[in-house]
């Protein structure tokens, strides 16, 4: 640690760190634009400028090592005649529209003018003006307001790894832009807002519709994917009137995905249920809570009285709250039904036993950092957890050798040092051979390995792959969303497990959702109790629609989008006696199949706690009411307990159920050993293959219903992708449409012939209206011209 | 003595007749009263009366939704929406000012970045039914464009001390 | 990144981008983008357009916005067509203590155009340029690679003439 004095005061600082970041250690405020402590040092702005000691001229505070003995002044005559004058030239061309700029009140220009700004400026020139382009649906521009600092475009560069932000022109000319205007096609742009000092840079959905000292500002969590990002949720009156990142080093650092930040849009989505609904005699009439819950309460024992307690099943979204996962699976487990699951786009449930006690990512968040290597495999880390990608491209800067098995070759944001992608139905054969090459320099392979391994060719990038994991002091092996919704999906977690263990490297889930974890805690699957106690054996997501049960509870899920066989589940619903929707949103296909309609809370307006990819509890309270007679889950869950004459259903709190829950998962510690089982072959798919995912702005009935996130390049209606080869191949070459058949159901999509989609396989993507109605992912596809 | 002087003053009632004089005076004198609805008293072009929302000369309304004036007002009365007008300009949607609330402090006016919001010199209005003294903007657009002149020229005569 | 099609750059243009990038480390491929910009403007008659520097960034490897950066801060990247000939004339200080205004104003009349534009026939853009480095012989124009210097009416009359 080298010694400085800065204003007289002693301040200890790292060798190699600027003045800047010393002084914000020692709590001295020095006034700055451009400079942030998550870019690069840019130097542009010079509102740093403070005076040392035996140097002439002021120096940038963000651009000047600390050294020791070094004598600072930031408050000295010269120092604020520096900042007052360079205040005076950031002001020549910055408009006076402070009225109606949406920074106005949380301006870092504004706050600074009144510290360091002169009422009259000694330029009397016309000011420039910019024309501002059309970035996309997320990001508003007023690019006269720009100060040059260009923290958007080092974010771009370095941060979100999209390079297309820039500053083209010279002197006066110079502006930020991007040359050929287009929407960006970055996941995290929104954070840009937050970085723009200035309002150059503002959301566009928020443009205009309030100011910063009407919010009240309220904690939270996202429930969109495992890293859990918090935010600050700002409301006015009751209505959410944006989303912001609390700062939180350890999970999201300061930044959001835009999923993160834009998903409140749906909050008053015109599809909102306000009130519950009960249909009678196929007519649907709105009526009291206590009309709706007796009638779901009747409905579901009815069934229980009839037919028997595995006749009725849950089908719950991963967005839900821990609490709900746990009323929810303890209701069930009281009327005597082991038939609950979350995992809702999952297909092949083989080894669900060998699963530790929930998906852990093997590590902390903040130590994907420091990794030297990782093996993503089947993992579009980018579009699927987007904060994640962020982290994994912080260490591929720092020298991390990043690899992958894909089944498609996904646009990330690092480079890759190796990859290797393959249809679907080779990913098992990849890891084999990986292993394999593992076992080559040493290690025992596991019993049937040997089986498995006989017939799998190890190529030199297979043997690549396995040398950069083991060399590596850090390394993990990442299974993604991919590998969760592989119809060999115990296979490859085996077979990826196995991987990590032979090359010593951490073994990891990218789970689904927001809250996978938290519902494997809290018992929302068939196999396992509260806290992940065995001593339970019910149907799985698949399962229950196969078995065509005849009751079915779905909370915070639309099955028909969000179960992977959606016409599997739609026709499960529509010949149930009795389903009970716990749910947000209603759409015309729900009304079709539930009978008793209960209005639920979504995150912003309920109390609850989410659990991240690491394990780590994130409890929230409500930020606003919700609309209309719509109440939170935990409450709904509690009183249809007591309906249903269940014990333990007299929580006054949300907190009451998690420390109950809590209490159960006391001996649960954070781990990803998977037993191991030897993965059984699967037979060799002929045809064509399907791969599907769940797009980014698909993934739940939120982001699917957020107007902003549906305007952005990133969403999509439904195309088919495959190369040039197959289709040709499947004679689809020439054509702008496909039909798409597949398991008893087909759909009409626009073609899109792509390079990155392997041989013999076609991408059409799950989770949208369009593909809704085509059967099994892993059945056969077929695939026709249409008009 | 003093209470012989006493006794002398209260027995010819000599207090009253000190200050019937001076009733005796006002009444022979020239009177001040005016008499009002026939007559009115003169004003300041700083009075504070009803609100109105200015237009400019073009017919667009002043109004940019920057809510200052509802941070600003002391009694709360000012409520204000805004959004994106078609044209992408900033405007409210919603403009309600709040009579019964209203203190008439002018402190709206004097935030005011372009003089939409004033307080003209109206002070003769009542409220029959509730929601007649809650000023929404059509009614506050509607008092601007009727008395703009008197408002303008209120404007000029106080800017050389503004 | 946008697939950018490198075919537009001529084979000859690419052998002689190469030989520029062979200047420089193999991982520094970026560091020939300015040559490699001057040589896509002379393949394309003196001027760049945004699929041109898009190929350039394709086989820099480079993002297409860092070029296009380049490309709009250097006065001698021209982003619109330009004449077959184009006059850049200095006005900066010594050039404009000797005349050059004049220079100017007689190149406007003659050519019929402003700074900054092309005549109808596509023959002459007329330019004003920053210093040229030539103010021992001031006033001073380039067209292509040529000085011309000590410019009066007289002269730029016969230079015009001279040009085809």
């Amino acid at each position: 640690m080298v010694t400085i004095e800065i204003n007289g005061k002693p301040v200890q600082a790292r060798p190699g760190a600027m003045l800047i970041e010393a002084a914000d250690e020692a709590g001295i405020t020095i006034p700055r634009f451009c400079y942030h402590k998550k870019l690069s040092v840019a130097a542009s702005c010079r509102m740093c400028l403070v005076e040392v000691e035996k140097v002439a001229k002021p120096l940038p505070a963000c651009a000047t090592p600390v050294t020791e003995g070094m004598k600072v002044w930031t408050r000295s005559p010269k120092a604020i005649s520096a900042q007052r004058n360079v205040m005076e030239f950031l002001l020549i061309n910055h408009p006076l529209d402070c009225p109606i700029c949406d920074q106005g009140g949380e301006c870092d220009l504004q706050e600074m003018a009144m510290g360091y700004g002169k009422d009259v400026s000694h330029f009397s020139e016309g000011k420039r003006v910019v024309v501002s382009p059309d970035i996309g649906p997320l990001v508003a521009t007023d690019m006269t307001r720009c100060i040059h600092c260009t923290r958007c475009v080092r974010f771009s560069d370095e941060i979100a790894g999209v390079t297309e932000l820039g500053a083209p022109g010279r002197g006066e000319h110079m502006h930020i832009g991007t040359y050929v205007e287009k929407s960006l096609s970055s996941e995290v742009i929104g954070n840009v807002i937050d970085l723009c000092p200035v309002g150059a840079l503002t959301s566009k959905p928020y443009r205009y519709s309030a100011r910063p000292w009407e919010l009240t500002s309220h904690s939270s969590v996202s429930p969109h994917d495992c890293v859990g990002a918090n935010l600050t949720v700002d409301v006015r009156g009751r209505q959410v009137m944006r989303v912001r990142p609390r700062e939180n080093e350890e999970v999201n650092e300061v930044w959001l995905a835009d999923r993160d930040r834009y998903s409140y849009l749906a909050l008053s989505h015109a599809e909102r249920i306000t009130a519950p609904q009960v249909k009678r005699d196929g007519a649907w009439q709105t009526v009291d809570w206590n009309t709706a819950l007796t009638a779901a309460a009747h409905g579901l024992r009815g069934v229980v009285e009839k037919h028997g307690a595995q006749q009725i099943g849950a089908l719950a979204g991963y967005g839900a709250t821990t609490e709900e996962f746990y009323l929810l699976q303890k209701f069930m487990r009281g009327l005597g039904s082991d038939n609950i699951d979350h995992r809702l786009h999952q297909i092949d449930f083989s080894t669900q036993g060998a699963m530790p006690a929930f998906p852990w990512l093997g590590q902390a968040l903040a130590d994907l950092d420091n990794l030297d290597a990782a093996l993503l495999v089947g993992s579009n880390v980018r579009k699927e957890q987007p904060l994640v990608a962020l982290r994994l491209r912080k260490a591929a800067r720092g020298g991390a050798r990043l690899m992958a098995v894909n089944p498609i070759d996904y646009e990330l944001n690092f480079p890759l040092t190796a990859r290797r992608i393959v249809a679907p139905t080779a990913m098992v054969s990849e890891l084999i051979a990986i292993a394999q090459a593992l076992l080559e320099s040493g290690g025992e392979a596991p019993a049937g390995f040997a089986a498995l391994a006989a017939g799998v060719a190890v190529l030199d990038e297979h043997r690549a792959i396995a040398r950069h994991l083991k060399d590596a002091p850090q390394s993990t092996v990442l299974v993604g969303n991919g590998v969760a919704q592989h119809a060999q999906q115990g296979a490859l977690q085996m077979l990826a497990a196995l991987v990590a263990r032979l090359s010593g490297s951490r073994f990891g889930f990218l789970s689904e959702g927001g809250n996978s974890a938290g519902a494997w805690l809290a018992g929302a699957v068939p196999h396992r109790r509260a806290g992940g106690a065995a001593g339970a054996a019910g149907l799985d997501a698949r399962g229950m629609l196969t078995a065509k049960l005849n009751g079915y509870v779905v909370l915070h899920a639309e099955p028909e989008l969000d179960c992977i066989d959606g016409a599997a589940a739609r026709a499960a619903l529509q010949q149930a006696e009795c389903v009970v929707a716990l749910t947000p949103y209603v759409t015309d296909t729900m009304r079709d199949y539930a009978d008793v309609l209960l209005p639920l809370a979504l995150f912003a307006e309920t109390s609850g706690t989410l659990v991240n990819a690491e394990g780590r509890w994130q409890s929230f309270t409500g930020c606003t009411t919700a609309p209309g007679e719509t109440r939170p889950g935990w409450k709904v869950l509690r009183v249809l307990g007591n309906l249903c004459n269940l014990d333990g259903f007299d929580y006054e709190a949300s907190d009451e159920v998690r420390r109950e829950l809590e209490a159960a998962c006391s001996a649960v510690l954070p781990s990803s050993k998977l037993e191991w089982q030897a993965p059984v072959p699967a037979a060799a798919g002929s045809g064509l293959c399907r791969i599907a995912d769940y797009p980014i702005y698909a993934v739940d009935g939120m982001v699917r219903r957020s107007a902003a996130l549906q305007q952005t390049p990133d969403a999509t209606s439904g195309v088919a992708r495959l190369n040039a080869a197959t289709a040709a191949q499947y004679g689809v070459a020439g054509a702008a449409k496909v039909q798409v058949v597949q398991g008893g159901g087909g759909c009409v999509l626009p073609l899109a012939l792509d390079e990155r989609v392997p041989d013999g396989c076609v991408y059409v993507p799950a989770g949208l209206a369009a593909t809704a109605a085509l059967g099994a992912v892993d059945a056969v596809v077929e695939l026709k011209a249409a008009e | 003595m003093k209470t012989v002087m006493r006794f002398f003053k209260s027995l010819f009632l000599l207090e009253l007749l000190q200050g019937m004089r001076v009733t005796g005076r006002y009444m022979f004198e020239r009177k001040i009263t005016v008499q009002y609805p026939e007559e009115r008293a003169p004003l300041s072009p700083r009075f504070r009366g009803l609100h109105a929302q200015r237009r400019f000369p073009n017919g667009e309304e002043r109004c940019i939704a920057c809510k200052l004036c509802e941070v600003v007002c002391p009694a709360l009365a000012i409520t204000i929406e805004s959004a994106q007008r078609e044209d992408g300009s900033r405007r409210t949607t919603r403009y309600d000012i709040d009579l019964t609330k209203c203190i008439f402090c002018g402190f709206c006016e004097e935030a005011c970045p372009v003089d939409a919001i004033v307080e003209t010199n109206i002070y003769e209005y009542h409220g029959e039914q509730r929601g007649d003294l809650l000023m929404t903007k059509d009614k506050l657009l509607a008092v601007g464009d009727k008395y703009e002149q008197q408002i303008a020229a209120d404007r000029a005569a106080d800017a050389p001390y503004r | 990144m946008a697939q950018a099609n490198i075919e537009l750059l001529t084979p000859a243009s690419r052998a002689e981008i190469d030989t520029w990038v062979a200047k420089y480390p193999p991982e520094r491929k970026q560091s020939a983008v300015m040559a490699a910009l001057r040589i896509a403007q002379d393949q394309n008659g003196g001027w760049l357009t945004t699929e041109l520097m898009d190929a350039v960034a394709g086989y820099l490897e480079m993002a297409p916005i860092a070029v296009y950066e380049v490309a709009t801060f250097y006065s001698m990247y021209q982003l619109e067509p330009v004449g077959r000939h184009k006059i850049n004339v200095c006005t900066n200080i010594s050039c404009l203590l000797r005349g050059s205004e004049d220079v100017v104003a007689h190149l406007q009349q003659r050519l019929g155009i402003k700074l900054g534009e092309t005549t109808a026939d596509g023959r002459y853009t007329l330019k004003e340029v920053e210093c040229l480095g030539a103010c021992v012989n001031a006033p001073v124009a380039q067209i292509a690679r040529q000085y011309y210097e000590q410019l009066t009416p007289e002269l730029i009359d016969r230079i015009i003439d001279g040009l085809e």
